[in-house]
């Protein structure tokens, strides 16, 4: 009887958890979700948003291994981001999921008006991966989203995740995520920064002067690069708080990702010590971390910069000669000139044009201070525009690659 | 009590189960939203205090071999000063298992189960510690000696792991909100090691009582350094915690881990080791509260009291109304809570103790001499 009664009672208590545990089971199962690939977030002319979620369709079963995944995208006004998530929720008879979302895309006139409310909605979300990167589009979201279009990858997801791979050795974008957006937007010792995304335009008409330095000074939007993916990322949108206040073309990415040790390698073109019309392409490698000093002993701070770069020259051309230690230090020195007038242009711009400390060298001030209260009485964010930068490159370079002399 | 004693081992990782479960929690949070920048200061300063009041204590409890602090109590108040201890210390082990557990409970709600009502997420807990506690004590604390090394192996993997996201000069300004708050305030960071009060209850349950001091201070050694390992990996990472965070400041740092585009979402595998950890720590406190309340009323079985202790942990955290306020009680309460009962009455009731026996001894010496002299 005892046995019984025992065996009845773990029946019912089974029977009871698989009742209450399996309304989240259902509610977490993947017949009842739309799993979101991209939120894009444009301003609205009829209510406060206007959001597109872009889902991925599954592929028939009969469909062969070369066929592509097809997408869709719906689009959706409301006053914010939650509800917006709750009007498509019960359009699409799905529940909207996150959790695989990894790019968040807003246009640049809702992020020059400010995006704080939804970055801290999209955090809130236990969903959100604070890994899913966020891009500031120079067109409207969704038009960039509609125009992204990967030709090397059957799956959209798959280039959402590794899009953002070539910015260890091109330095063109950062891989900018929404968890550290949200930790410099919070954070009182430097400022948010997103990947410039835009959608290439027609090729611009040819112009006569062939400049190499052209390639570096180009933006997101304003690339020559022609084919069927019009979405390119090139630069960073720099943030004051939560608002947009300018952009980074591609060289001075260039020297954001380096002062922040993001980059494993980059191309520079620099110019050549031994023909002052031409310009030598040499591939750098940072030697050291960045070493960043910062002085804060007068109200206007006095910041240390020093690079350290190995190199290998990458353009080759006939009657050159890389073998003799004579050339290889005046390329060095021309290196180290041309990448101090860089970094130099760039800390200064982030600093009297931006005001926007997005190097993150706040940081580096706080052992200047015991207590916090010091540290915020010096209001470093609104006296970084009075900082004076000091930037010391030693760049070697060590020779050609495969060919060093012809 | 037990049918056999507890080995070194398992002793000092019983200890470390309370760290296990507070950092769990909000414990980090609080630490580094009071004490900012200092919070590292702040756990090198308290864990010093910490490591030198457990070899106090060790002191005061090396003249009663063999006894725990009801035994002592006992011997310096009679019946009823047993009581009055041996409950506020069952009180203590109820109450702040069963609001940790709420609030563990919620964050598992948030996390996984939106739809479950936390009734049943805790009904689990409580189920799953009634049945472990049907078995031996050592069946639980082996089960311990399993989860807790890896509880700590997975804190140094968090810490390597995301070791490219650190900015160790969130560290500066050294001092925080100032000398007085670090140091001063600070000392309320003591709370922390809340695990010393199972030192007070180990000497009879151990194998080898002669180790009682390397157990102790290498539990509470260690407990330190657990802390300051998640507290400086919350630093380094992160400059928001310092505003709120309803969910384990180290469950949003796991989540951060990412080998690659294969290994991502680990912070799977650290919750359900957190579960297993917090199950641990459940069915330590359920026992000690059992044999407390064994040694109080001289019953014979405690079989019967498994499903009363485990009821009364259960009602107790469905007590408070919402979340609010059993994170409340966990960053405003406990802390108070440990230091009245933990430091101020167990410290207190030995210090008493070790007087009274110093009187008794000097005055059967001058009776002796007495004698002699007569």
């Amino acid at each position: 009887m005892n046995h019984t009664l025992k065996t009845i009672w773990i029946l019912v208590l089974i029977l009871i958890f698989i009742l209450a545990f399996s309304s989240s089971y259902s509610n977490l199962s993947m017949d009842n979700l739309a799993y979101v690939l991209a939120i894009a977030v444009d301003t609205s002319d009829t209510n406060k948003l206007e959001v597109s979620f872009q889902f991925s369709t599954p592929l028939p079963a009969e469909s062969s291994g070369s066929e592509k995944a097809s997408d869709l995208i719906n689009t959706v006004t409301a006053s914010s981001l939650s509800n917006a998530i709750n009007l498509v929720n019960g359009y699409l008879g799905k529940q909207i999921n996150l959790s695989h979302c990894k790019v968040m895309i807003f246009s640049e006139e809702l992020a020059s008006q400010g995006i704080s409310d939804e970055i801290y909605t999209l955090i809130n979300d236990t969903q959100v991966r604070p890994s899913s990167n966020i891009i500031i589009s120079k067109c409207t979201a969704k038009y960039y989203l509609e125009e992204t279009k990967p030709e090397l990858e059957n799956l959209i997801s798959k280039y959402y995740e590794t899009f953002t791979d070539s910015s260890n050795y091109t330095g063109y974008m950062p891989d900018a995520t929404i968890g550290n957006f949200f930790n410099n937007l919070v954070c009182k010792t430097c400022e948010p920064y997103a990947i410039l995304g835009g959608v290439s335009l027609s090729p611009s008409e040819s112009s006569d002067e062939i400049d190499s330095q052209k390639d570096y000074n180009i933006k997101a939007n304003e690339s020559s690069i022609q084919g069927k993916n019009s979405a390119e990322n090139i630069g960073v949108a720099v943030f004051k708080e939560d608002k947009l206040v300018g952009e980074l073309n591609a060289l001075e990415t260039i020297a954001f990702l380096t002062t922040r040790n993001k980059l494993d390698r980059f191309l520079v073109s620099v110019p050549d010590p031994l023909n002052q019309s031409n310009y030598l392409d040499i591939y750098l490698t940072p030697v050291h971390s960045s070493n960043i000093e910062v002085d804060t002993s007068s109200p206007n701070p006095y910041i240390k910069v020093k690079f350290s770069f190995a190199g290998r020259i990458y353009s080759m051309s006939e009657n050159s000669d890389y073998l003799s230690p004579e050339v290889l230090d005046r390329v060095s020195n021309s290196c180290n000139r041309y990448l101090e007038s860089t970094f130099s242009d760039y800390f200064y711009k982030s600093s009297k044009d931006f005001k926007a400390d997005i190097n993150g060298f706040g940081r580096y001030a706080l052992q200047n201070f015991f207590t916090s209260k010091e540290y915020e009485d010096y209001h470093w964010s609104e006296i970084y525009k009075d900082a004076f930068f000091d930037v010391e490159v030693d760049t070697s370079v060590k020779s050609g690659m495969l060919i060093n002399e012809i | 009590m037990l049918k056999s004693k507890i080995g070194t081992l398992e002793a000092i990782m019983l200890v470390l189960t309370i760290i296990v479960a507070q950092t769990m929690l909000s414990l980090p949070n609080h630490i580094l939203k009071t004490y900012k920048s200092a919070s590292i200061l702040n756990v090198i300063y308290v864990s010093i205090l910490a490591i030198l009041i457990t070899y106090v204590i060790f002191l005061l409890l090396k003249k009663f071999p063999g006894l725990d602090i009801i035994d002592i109590s006992e011997w310096i108040g009679g019946k009823v000063f047993k009581n009055i201890v041996g409950i506020l210390f069952i009180s203590y082990f109820i109450l702040s298992g069963s609001l940790l557990l709420r609030n563990f409970c919620e964050s598992l709600k948030i996390i996984y189960y939106p739809m479950t009502n936390i009734i049943f997420i805790i009904g689990f807990f409580v189920i799953s510690i009634c049945l472990a506690n049907r078995f031996d004590f050592n069946a639980t604390l082996r089960t311990n000696l399993i989860i807790l090394p890896v509880v700590l192996g997975s804190i140094l993997f968090l810490f390597f792991t995301n070791i490219n996201n650190f900015a160790p000069q969130r560290m500066f300004p050294i001092l925080g909100e100032g000398i007085g708050h670090t140091f001063g305030l600070g000392l309320s960071n003591l709370a922390s090691f809340g695990g010393i009060s199972y030192l007070y209850f180990l000497p009879p349950l151990l194998e080898k009582p002669e180790t009682f001091k390397k157990i102790a201070l290498t539990s509470i050694g260690i407990t330190a350094l657990y802390l300051l390992l998640s507290i400086s990996t919350l630093l380094f990472m992160f400059s928001f915690f310092i505003s709120s965070s309803e969910i384990s400041p180290l469950y949003t740092a796991t989540r951060y881990i990412e080998f690659g585009s294969f290994f991502q979402r680990l912070e799977a595998i650290f919750l359900l080791i957190w579960i297993l950890a917090f199950a641990c720590y459940l069915s330590i406190i359920t026992r000690f509260s059992m044999n407390i309340f064994k040694k109080l009323t001289h019953i014979d079985t405690q079989k019967p009291l498994l499903d009363i202790f485990g009821l009364l942990i259960f009602g107790l955290s469905l007590l408070p109304k919402n979340f609010a306020l059993s994170q409340k009680f966990e960053s405003e309460i406990y802390p108070y809570l440990v230091f009245a009962i933990v430091f101020a009455l167990g410290i207190g009731i030995l210090v008493i103790a070790n007087l009274q026996k110093r009187k008794s001894k000097n005055a059967s010496q001058t009776q002796s001499l007495e004698r002699k002299e007569a």
